[in-house]
């Protein structure tokens, strides 16, 4: 394409989408100039600042006060864990594939650039991340972690979608074995997770959250759709109790009042009581996920179930929840992104995550009384934009996918 | 058919029924039982008080923005914390439910600048924590402002630091307690004209003009009141006089710096909602409204935006429950809403559970007042719908 | 047909409940076993049962059956520390810790372990830092927490020796023309929430109207004072002087900052252990004397080795050296139930009370802090501790 041909291509769409009516030309001056002005905010700040505190500290804010010596544990346990992702992934995308050509659908592939394009669009700020925290560190080891989590991600990928239906099931093993594998690998020198901090910490508490939680929730959620009025009162009450309250109540309970609660004997660690009380947080929240989940099922699924003689477990447990959980996949990813978000508030109760780190980094002899909070805390937010983002980008394309949003 | 084929009672549907509730309920009342048993015994064992005695003792620290004095008691300390949270919603929930339905609008806008901006406000501000939003808007807003040691003014009409805004605000005369009484019957005057005027215009079809009729009677009403009972108001402009501030209404900075946050955040959630509110709209409608010759402003504001609202509203509902727990992280920023009251009360050596419990109970009743009133309207709605 | 299931469900769910509950039930009831002790003690605090004081008294037995035996044979000392106090308690980017309180946590566990490493550090939070030392979370909080007759008595705590004498003092930007604390009238003062601090400003300030602005943490407080949203910080004056000390040059360095000079609280800091358990509180008492002793005598970390031959009967006391007496040589023990030559221990890996505070706070520190009260009693400050026989 020359540019004397695209000139008048060009114009026109300026002025049908910049510059259609008065009002439009005023919008486009006054938010164009914001921009600018903005855009030179942020570089200014880029240019300008010293990022030598996180530079120093780049250990403290992802693991924490985890030891030094042991911090291969998390490499291995990432690499774990990349090798999952990308297998789940592969076999999943497997699995879709065999079920549309028994369908006699032929699925669109995206491949080459089109494909790298679609996996840009949905990961581009976890890249950012990367790139911005590997910039921050000084020797080469971490990038060569980085380079192997993503290459294992692909192969294991690669892997996983070429796998056959018999393999396939021990992929599935694998997958489940391969986190317990990490915890493992983390805790088996006696750093069980109370003793975990930083970014770690907050991944952590957000997987175990909704994993913990998820049984309570679908428990709850089938309680609250109970004929049975005591049980159904229960849950409800539950419920409505849970989520009438702020998440940062719940945990001033956990730290001052939990240890009242239990027997004087126990005495969980501030994570492991941070974690009951996120559990039973999220439990209540993920049952009106899997209620609205168990709504969209037709009552037809279940009265024809219920013609062909089914018994009634049954039923819930082949017909109506396999259905209802598919349906609450999307709302499930944004339940996971929000308690994401929200373990930056243990941080308000004493606990060592990424935005203590913050503090802490602020409170040592080199940067005390710098006011460095100005760099730190930039750093932290992109950390977690750049996993909320993705992971909602992801959600929606799970949704598009499953075409829950056409019902 | 054989009739010895009667289900024995530990098949039978009631009996089970029956025996699962009673199960259930002793298992929650046993739960209960036990939790309030070590309560107790643990609380007692450690010294603890467990009684609600500490509301009546002093508080022993002032709080920012009000009048008390440390020997106020608990009680009163966390009821200003109340106040301040209900202040927190009063003033963001109008604003958050505006940028809301400008931002969701405006990302549907056919300026391709405006389009772009607005999905970014969304992506940006949905996919940050709260937390850190209070503390930017904190840090990198409020405190850029002038010292509190040389405010600027504005006008002469405001009197603006990061510590203190101070706006025009009503003074009261001597008739103000009536006054305030005739102006809440114009209003309620005013309403009740709205209603019939609706009325007239739905069976006739003559133009309701139902803004001019309840706004005027409100303005005559208030008019005359005010110049029969002798300016019962007055407007006072704040006062700078050394390093106090006289006159007018003043609030926090840090209160601005979360309503601000807050709104900001919850606002983009907002968007969404209203977006997908107004893309489920049927496309019929606006060309329908389209072949009436609307303008698109008027396809906006009288064919769409009604339908898309009736749909928005349930979850736009739980944005504002969302809004109101959210204004907990004022913590951070020493506003001294419920929570950093009651964190205060806590670090000052009143019993924590207590306090916590306390806490979690204003919240409750806001929340299940407002749950209420959804669920109410949902009933309402589905009725409509069928 | 699903009302069954769910019922079913709901059985299973509520068993699984029940079953947990039962367990929960039986642990309070039955609990009489040594490891309460402590407890149970606190118990006589509060209440005056007869019977209860009787199980604290035959569960305190001085044979290691306390917490003492506890820690030595668990292997590891728990702590309760702080992160982001400057100088006293933070963290360091390699996750390790560092500060003055952290140096006395080192001390006890190489006193009662003979390892200043065996520390499980527990950081915690101002509000709840007497609920973990109450519940047993926490073998002892050096968490730069003030003496106070409350505390001592209401919360549960027992303090010993002090290890800080601090007091809360009031800074402001020299150009704001504040000369004392009558000038910050009518003005906003910065202070942290749940701390004695904040308590103390009120006293003081009750006849001068001021705005309160109460934080968290002290990364946000410090910009709210840097951008003047309020005129004066207070705080423990060593905090106030390492604030200073590091003030960034752009902005005018130390001296834009000042420290009025009154003190208006008396803030002594020190190790708080549990009630009801008196030796190990004698054992972290007699931890930070044996600093301040090793600083009188002229023991240091670097030294302790070398006094094999000396004469002075105090230092062979205080290092577990052998002592001659008329029937042969023996190793003086205190009784406080510690390895002779804990002290040695001590000192040879954190130093004597001096190393501690240059190495911390002091002069060549970035807190920059004098001696000032917290000199030996012979240089005039306030430090002595009791005789060591």
């Amino acid at each position: 394409m020359t540019t004397t041909a695209s000139r008048p291509v060009a114009v026109r769409w300026v002025k049908k989408n910049l510059f259609s009516t008065p009002l439009n030309v005023f919008l486009t001056v006054v938010l164009g100039a914001a921009i600018v002005y903005l855009a030179y905010l942020v570089i200014r700040f880029l240019v300008t600042s010293n990022f030598e505190i996180l530079r120093v500290n780049l250990a403290l804010f992802m693991v924490g006060s985890f030891p030094r010596a042991q911090l291969w544990r998390v490499v291995v346990a990432l690499l774990l864990l990349a090798i999952m992702a990308g297998l789940a992934g592969g076999m999943l995308k497997a699995a879709a594939r065999e079920r549309s050509k028994d369908a006699g659908i032929r699925l669109a592939e995206v491949r080459g650039s089109r494909a790298v394009g679609s996996w840009l669009r949905r990961f581009w700020p976890l890249g950012l991340l990367v790139i911005a925290a590997l910039a921050l560190t000084r020797t080469l080891t971490p990038t060569l972690v980085a380079i192997a989590v993503v290459g294992l991600l692909v192969a294991s990928r690669w892997l996983g979608a070429h796998l056959g239906p018999i393999p396939r099931r021990v992929g599935w093993i694998v997958v489940v074995l391969l986190p317990l594998a990490a915890y493992w690998i983390l805790s088996a020198s006696g750093l069980g997770w109370d003793d975990w901090g930083g970014f770690m910490l907050n991944i952590f508490l957000t997987i175990a959250g909704i994993l913990f939680a998820f049984p309570i929730g679908v428990a709850l959620a089938l309680g609250r759709r109970s004929t049975l009025p005591v049980v159904r009162a229960f849950s409800i009450g539950y419920i409505e109790l849970i989520r009438g309250v702020p998440l940062i109540t719940l945990l001033l309970m956990a730290v001052f009042a939990l240890g009242f609660f239990l027997p004087r004997d126990l005495r969980p660690g501030s994570v492991t009581r941070v974690l009951i009380v996120i559990t039973a947080f999220e439990a209540a929240y993920i049952a009106e996920v899997v209620r609205g989940g168990l709504q969209s099922v037709p009552r037809g699924q279940s009265e024809a179930a219920q013609s062909l003689g089914l018994p009634a477990l049954k039923i819930t447990r082949l017909i109506v929840l396999p259905q209802a959980l598919r349906a609450t996949i999307p709302a499930m990813v944004g339940q996971f992104i929000s308690l994401f978000k929200d373990t930056t508030l243990v941080a308000i109760v004493g606990l060592g995550d990424i935005l203590a780190a913050s503090s802490f980094a602020n409170a040592q002899p080199a940067f005390n009384a710098q006011g460095l909070a100005r760099i730190t805390l930039p750093f932290v937010a992109l950390a977690f934009w750049a996993g909320s983002f993705a992971m909602s980008r992801e959600a929606g394309r799970l949704e598009r996918r499953l075409g829950i949003g056409e019902r | 058919m054989i009739p010895s084929a009667r289900v024995p009672f530990w098949r039978d549907q009631r009996v089970l029924r029956v025996a699962a509730q009673v199960v259930a309920a002793l298992a929650v009342f046993f739960l209960l039982y036990v939790l309030w048993f070590n309560v107790t015994n643990n609380m007692r064992a450690r010294g603890v008080r467990t009684d609600f005695n500490f509301l009546d003792q002093p508080f022993g620290v002032r709080i920012a923005g009000s009048d008390l004095r440390p020997t106020a008691p608990v009680r009163l300390a966390l009821l200003n914390g109340i106040r301040n949270t209900f202040a927190l919603a009063i003033v963001g929930l109008p604003l958050l439910t505006i940028l809301g339905v400008l931002v969701g609008v405006g990302r549907l806008s056919t300026n391709w600048l405006v389009a772009k901006i607005s999905s970014a406000y969304v992506e940006i501000l949905r996919n940050l924590p709260p937390l850190l939003v209070v503390i930017f808007a904190f840090q990198a807003v409020i405190l850029r402002l002038p010292a509190a040691r040389n405010p600027i003014t504005p006008f002469g009409w405001f009197v603006i630091s990061n510590l203190e805004f101070h706006v025009p605000g009503f003074r009261a005369g001597d008739n103000y307690r009536p006054f305030m009484l005739v102006v809440l019957v114009a209003v309620l005057l005013g309403a009740l004209l709205w209603w019939w005027r609706t009325r007239v215009h739905e069976r006739t079809g003559t133009p309701h003009h139902r803004w001019l009729w309840s706004l005027g009677t409100i303005a005559l009403v208030g008019t005359m009141a005010y110049l029969i009972l002798g300016r019962p108001l007055t407007i006072t402009l704040p006062q700078l006089e050394g390093r106090v501030v006289d006159g007018g209404y003043r609030g926090l900075g840090a209160f601005f710096a979360v309503v601000g946050a807050l709104a900001f955040y919850t606002s983009s959630h907002v968007a969404e909602i209203v977006r997908g509110s107004i893309l489920a709209v049927p496309k019929g409608q606006t060309e329908a409204a389209s072949a009436l010759a609307l303008s698109g402003f008027q396809r906006l504001r009288f064919v769409v935006l009604p339908q898309a609202m009736r749909i928005a509203l349930p979850p736009i509902i739980n944005q504002y429950l969302n809004y109101v727990k959210n204004t907990s992280l004022a913590i951070a920023v020493g506003f001294a809403e419920v929570t950093l009251v009651a964190f205060q009360a806590i670090g000052n050596g009143q019993p924590a559970p207590q306090v916590v419990v306390l806490l979690m109970g204003s919240y409750l009743v806001f929340s299940l007042v407002i749950s209420l009133l959804v669920n109410l309207y949902n009933r309402h709605l589905r009725i409509v719908a069928r | 047909m699903r009302a069954r299931t769910l019922a079913f469900l709901a059985v299973v769910m509520l068993l699984a409940a029940c079953t947990q509950a039962a367990d929960t039930t039986t642990a309070p009831t039955t609990d009489t076993g040594p490891a309460t002790t402590a407890d149970t003690g606190t118990a006589t605090t509060a209440d005056t049962g007869g019977a209860t004081t009787t199980t604290a008294d035959t569960g305190t037995e001085p044979s290691g059956g306390g917490l003492l035996g506890d820690i030595q044979s668990r292997g590891s000392l728990l702590c309760g520390v702080n992160e982001t106090v400057p100088g006293f308690g933070f963290l360091n980017a390699d996750g390790t810790r560092s500060g003055f309180d952290i140096d006395f946590c080192r001390a006890v566990a190489a006193a009662v372990l003979g390892d200043p490493e065996a520390v499980e550090y527990v950081p915690l939070d101002a509000q709840q830092r007497f609920t973990a030392l109450a519940s047993g979370e926490i073998d002892v909080l050096i968490r730069n927490t003030t003496f106070t007759a409350t505390r001592d008595g209401g919360e549960g705590a027992t303090f010993v020796t002090t290890t800080f004498y601090d007091g809360q003092g009031m800074m402001v930007f020299t150009d704001s023309g504040i000369g004392a604390m009558e000038d910050l009238a009518n003005t906003a003062i910065c202070v942290l929430s749940g701390t004695t601090t904040e308590l103390n400003l009120a006293t003081r300030f009750v006849d001068i109207p001021y705005t309160p602005l109460t934080f968290e943490d002290n990364g946000v407080l410090q910009p709210a004072f840097v951008s003047g949203q309020c005129d004066g910080w207070t705080s423990d004056k060593s905090q106030l002087a390492g604030i200073r000390s590091a003030f960034p040059a752009d902005q005018g360095g130390p001296e834009a900052l000042t420290i009025l000079e009154e003190t208006f609280s008396k803030e002594p800091l020190g190790p708080a252990v549990r009630d009801g358990d008196s030796q190990w509180a004698q054992v972290v008492d007699w931890v930070v004397n044996a600093t301040i002793l090793a600083e009188e005598l002229g023991i240091t970390s670097d030294n302790v080795d070398t006094f094999a031959d000396t004469d002075n009967a105090e230092i062979r006391r205080l290092l577990g050296l052998e002592i001659e007496s008329d029937d042969g040589t023996a190793v003086f023990d205190a009784g406080l139930g510690l390895e002779p030559g804990w002290a040695a221990n001590v000192i040879a890996s954190v130093g004597n009370y001096g190393e501690i505070f240059d190495r911390n706070v002091g002069p060549d520190t970035p807190l920059g802090l004098v001696r000032g009260v917290n000199d030996l009693w012979l240089n005039g400050g306030l430090l002595y501790s009791p005789p060591y026989r």
